[in-house]
């Protein structure tokens, strides 16, 4: 893939106004067939299709090929010189639980530290989950199509539920309610659990216990003592974990933190995730042996802490050597505002050594595999939920955006707020009316 | 507020003041430095010290502070011997562009560079074939913290905000700069060749910036880059409000205001005092000198106040005032405040709405330090463009720099660089990656008061220089070797040519990692 850059300036500049008048015009239900013809295509189904040709049909991809041609009626989109993916899913992120970071009332993608607040696990992302919020069409503009909407650890080990969101907006829009449980372990869960990672394995353990004897007679734990007990609420939610029916992320950085999950999931017969995971390198092949993934920030590259030392830009190749399944996602603290950006860092990883149909890979369908949805979403194959993106160049490239992005089948409205702020003050001079009256219509 | 614990650590850990440090404000509050808010007990000036001060500074009138810089520079160029970097595709940093260009680097400065033809070369010059790669001056970041908000990053090491009073004028960042800090050699890799580290965001006046070389010294005065002007870092807006508006205010923006002024109002005051003592030594000194046993005394030099010093020093147009403000109409309001004290703002940092008043900022002469897409992470930094950059670039005489603030960022400045170049040919604007190197080289080195000395290659300047393996402006770009005075301080493929800092050396299981490039 060579960068487009080489071109001092792209030949077809246009305006925001266009994109949004042609984003209207391309307004449609799912009821309907799109052509997209001659782009060059990376399945992340172990294809790339040069001059390749997707059909979807009533928002399912029904062809995949080359030298197809187009339905009778179908909307065709012609793609040549661009590059066709499946939307970027991101794995791990706060949208539509979070507006604006440092403001409580537009904040839910945590509860407070401190606060004592009793509950963790029991926590529901659909609960708060707006769809209308602006990261999501600003996000969707950058090609993400899904995403795990889940929310940060207050004082609990747990975080609570996670969901899976297309990012469309729309009200139906949670593919998966209740997808992965989420946990924070390593200095943090320290931190949660009176200062010492023994601290908080001891923690976790009990906690699993606990939900284990809930799930085994709850009427009999519920007999017990209300001192004897973790709260109900954090023990049901956590049913589903010890059960294996659903993953659990579990937040942590450093190698023997690491090791001690591979420890924990063998012992409970979990379903395990790695976030964070900079040291994860270096227990790379037990780590692939356990079938643990790793979701990882490839630009970890400073010994923030001492769980960090062994954190390297080549962490992303190295796992993916062994055989662990990545996936990418933005530095913690900024889970939701710039899930646009996942690719940026795909491509910093590929600068570092991850084969490029790995970083397409981690992207899409390995998220998708995470959540048990990789049958449905995540690549472009027949019968998958048409999940698209047709990049202007090359995707991992800071300077390629999307011209277009299917979800479910649906091409959607590539407009946003920034979008909007943009096209009221492209042009400063004074007109008839104040700047007030431009725009926003 | 507590919510966000884990994400100011995380804050920390990118370096940034942007989201500021309040929550650490609460946490260390109690152990915050106690003697933080004063400084040192006035101190009386020997006249004929104070004198030569003014003489060293060829300038007896307005000079407010003996001595000017009491902790100067050490740093000295590493050797090298004269270097030709052949065959490149070279953007100068000055606007142009020079295919199959060459540059030779002599005594640690610039002193050729054109076509590849046309550039003699030296008998002994180190030749090296540049063909395929692209060569840019170093790059430049006007906004960072390493070293004072440094990796690791606990509790021991963050010295990047004095939350202790709303007016911290009397600090300085480069007491704070860790030279340990591993960031230092991950920001060399990615082409960083000289810095601002700035006191945070969290008061009103934040303190002195410093201005580094990024050349590894067991000092940070082996870091300063020689000569270079001081800054002010200032704030506007949430930061100061939030941090204060329980101890004592500012609690409101128009508090924030009344805070700039009064100590503005002081501050004139203090330097007339100063001007007015000068005035008053130069006539004795004409009149009775030192020769005449029965003269008359010389005058009492007034008290120093570290504090004043400073904002005096702004007033002289000696030190350059770095004002972090998000907002539009906030940044129009401080031209005002600026215009009516008589000072100059240098640039405005994380100007999020640099593109709603870009007119305004052009017309006043100010750059606007930005990023490329950060955004939401404070109601005043929602409403962001990509294209924030490239549509304040588009004004006439203007001044626009990609910033980091972050120790991740900060590694590839050229990638932020490229996003934001992008998103002004979207909407139409024509900018060539030598336009948009500006953005991080001599727009920053403008900004600084270092441009006379780096920023752009041109004969006579400090030869700091990178050499990509490609177009800059990719997500694939890598810097290959990066020239500081003409020194060869990294060699992405020569492990020797790659510092690690004290903190990573040794450590079990760590031959592979640490250090620049990692």
């Amino acid at each position: 893939m060579s960068a487009m850059i080489n071109k001092p300036i792209i030949a077809a500049v246009f305006s925001v106004f266009a994109l949004t008048a042609v984003n209207e015009a391309a307004a449609q239900t799912a009821n309907s067939t799109t052509a997209i013809m001659n782009g060059e295509v990376h399945t992340a189904a172990g294809d790339v299709i040069k001059n390749g040709d997707v059909i979807i049909r009533d928002g399912v991809i029904v062809q995949v090929g080359a030298d197809l041609i187009a339905p009778t009626g179908a909307r065709v989109i012609d793609a040549s010189g661009k590059v066709v993916t499946p939307g970027v899913f991101a794995p791990l992120s706060s949208i539509g639980l979070l507006e604006i970071s440092l403001d409580e009332e537009a904040n839910d993608a945590g509860p407070n530290r401190g606060d004592g607040f009793p509950l963790g696990a029991a926590l529901d992302a659909v609960d708060a989950y707006r769809r209308t919020s602006t990261l999501i069409a600003i996000n969707r503009a950058g090609g993400v199509t899904r995403a795990l909407a889940a929310a940060n650890p207050g004082d609990s080990l747990f975080g609570g539920r996670g969901a899976v969101i297309d990012m469309s907006g729309a009200v139906d829009s949670v593919t998966k309610p209740r997808a992965a449980q989420i946990a924070m372990m390593g200095s943090e869960g320290a931190s949660r659990a009176g200062g010492t990672r023994m601290g908080a394995w001891a923690f976790m353990r009990e906690y699993l216990d606990e939900a284990r004897s809930y799930a085994a007679n709850p009427n009999a734990y519920v007999r017990r003592n209300r001192e004897d007990r973790f709260a109900l609420s954090d023990l049901k939610a956590l049913g589903a974990v010890v059960s294996g029916a659903q993953p659990l992320i579990v937040h942590l950085n450093g190698e023997a933190d690491i090791r001690n999950l591979i420890r924990l999931k063998t012992d409970y017969n979990l379903r395990v995730i790695i976030a964070g995971g900079s040291e994860a390198w270096r227990a790379a092949e037990p780590l692939a042996a356990a079938d643990i993934a790793v979701i990882l920030d490839p630009m970890v590259n400073l010994p923030s802490q001492f769980e960090d030392l062994g954190a390297t830009l080549k962490n992303a190749a190295r796992l993916n050597a062994a055989g662990v399944k990545i996936a990418f996602y933005n530095p913690p603290g900024f889970g939701a505002h710039n899930l646009r950006l996942l690719t940026q860092q795909a491509g910093n990883a590929v600068a570092e050594g991850l084969p490029y149909e790995a970083a397409i890979a981690a992207l899409t369908i390995n998220p998708a595999e995470m959540f048990g949805l990789d049958r449905q979403l995540g690549s472009i194959e027949l019968g998958k939920i048409a999940d698209i993106v047709i990049w202007d160049g090359d995707p991992l490239e800071v300077t390629t955006i999307p011209q277009a992005v299917f979800i479910n089948g649906v091409r959607q409205d590539l407009d946003n707020r920034q979008a909007a702020l943009l096209s009221r003050y492209r042009d400063l001079s004074r007109g008839a009316l104040p700047l007030a009256y431009r725009g926003g219509e | 507020m507590r919510k966000l614990r884990w994400m100011a650590l995380a804050v920390l850990f990118v370096g940034a003041c942007a989201q500021e440090a309040d929550d650490k404000a609460a946490e260390n509050g109690a152990a915050a430095d106690a003697d933080g808010a004063e400084t040192s007990a006035p101190q009386s000036v020997s006249v004929a010290g104070a004198a030569q001060g003014a003489d060293d500074n060829g300038d007896a009138k307005g000079v407010v502070r003996p001595p000017l810089d009491p902790y100067p520079s050490t740093y000295e160029p590493y050797a090298s011997g004269a270097t030709l970097i052949a065959g490149a595709t070279i953007l100068t940093g000055a606007g142009e562009r020079i295919d199959n260009g060459s540059i030779l680097l002599e005594g640690g400065k610039i002193t050729a560079i054109g076509a590849a033809g046309a550039v003699d070369v030296p008998a002994g010059a180190n030749t090296i074939d540049a063909a395929g790669k692209w060569v840019t001056p170093g790059v430049i970041d006007i906004h960072s913290h390493l070293g004072d908000y440094p990796s690791p990053s606990t509790a021991s090491t963050s010295d990047g905000n004095e939350v202790t009073s709303p007016n911290t004028a009397h600090v300085w960042a480069e007491h704070s700069v860790w030279p340990q800090d591993a960031g230092f050699t991950r920001a060399l890799a990615g082409g960083i060749t000289s810095l601002q580290v700035l006191p945070g965001s969290a008061n009103l006046f934040g303190g002195r910036s410093v201005i580094l070389k990024n050349v590894p010294s067991r000092t940070v005065q082996g870091m300063k880059f020689p000569g270079a002007p001081y800054g002010l870092k200032m704030a506007c807006g949430e930061n100061p409000k939030r941090v204060y508006g329980d101890k004592g205010g500012p609690d409101t923006r128009m508090g924030n205001v009344a805070g700039y002024r009064a100590a503005w109002i002081e501050a004139a005051g203090y330097k007339k005092q100063w001007d007015d003592y000068w005035k008053s030594y130069e006539a004795w000194a004409e009149k009775d000198g030192d020769k005449d046993e029965d003269a008359e005394e010389a005058p009492d030099a007034p008290s120093r106040d570290l504090k004043l010093e400073t904002l005096a020093g702004v007033l002289s147009g000696d030190i350059r005032v770095n004002m972090h403000c998000y907002r539009a109409d906030e940044m129009v309001q401080v031209l005002d405040i600026a215009r009516e004290f008589g000072y100059k703002v240098s640039a405005f940092h994380h100007a999020i709405e640099a593109y709603k008043v870009a007119d305004y900022l052009a017309e006043n002469g100010v750059c606007a330090a930005v990023w490329a897409d950060w955004w939401g992470f404070k109601l005043e930094a929602y409403d962001t463009v990509t294209a924030n950059a490239a549509l304040v670039d588009a004004q006439a005489n203007s001044c626009a720099i990609i910033h980091s603030d972050s120790n991740t960022g900060i590694q590839r400045l050229n990638q932020e660089a490229a996003k934001a170049m992008a998103a002004g040919w979207r909407i139409g604007l024509e900018i060539a990656p030598e336009d948009a190197i500006v953005w991080i080289t001599a727009n920053p080195a403008k900004s600084m008061g270092v441009l006379d000395q780096t920023g752009t290659l041109e004969t006579g300047k400090m030869a700091d220089v990178v050499i990509w393996n490609g177009n800059p402006f990719s997500v694939y770009a890598k810097a290959e070797q990066v020239f500081i005075d003409g020194a060869l301080m990294y060699d992405r493929y020569d492990p020797k040519r790659s510092p690690r800092m004290d903190f990573e050396i040794g450590q079990q299981g760590n031959d592979h990692t640490g250090g620049a490039g990692q």
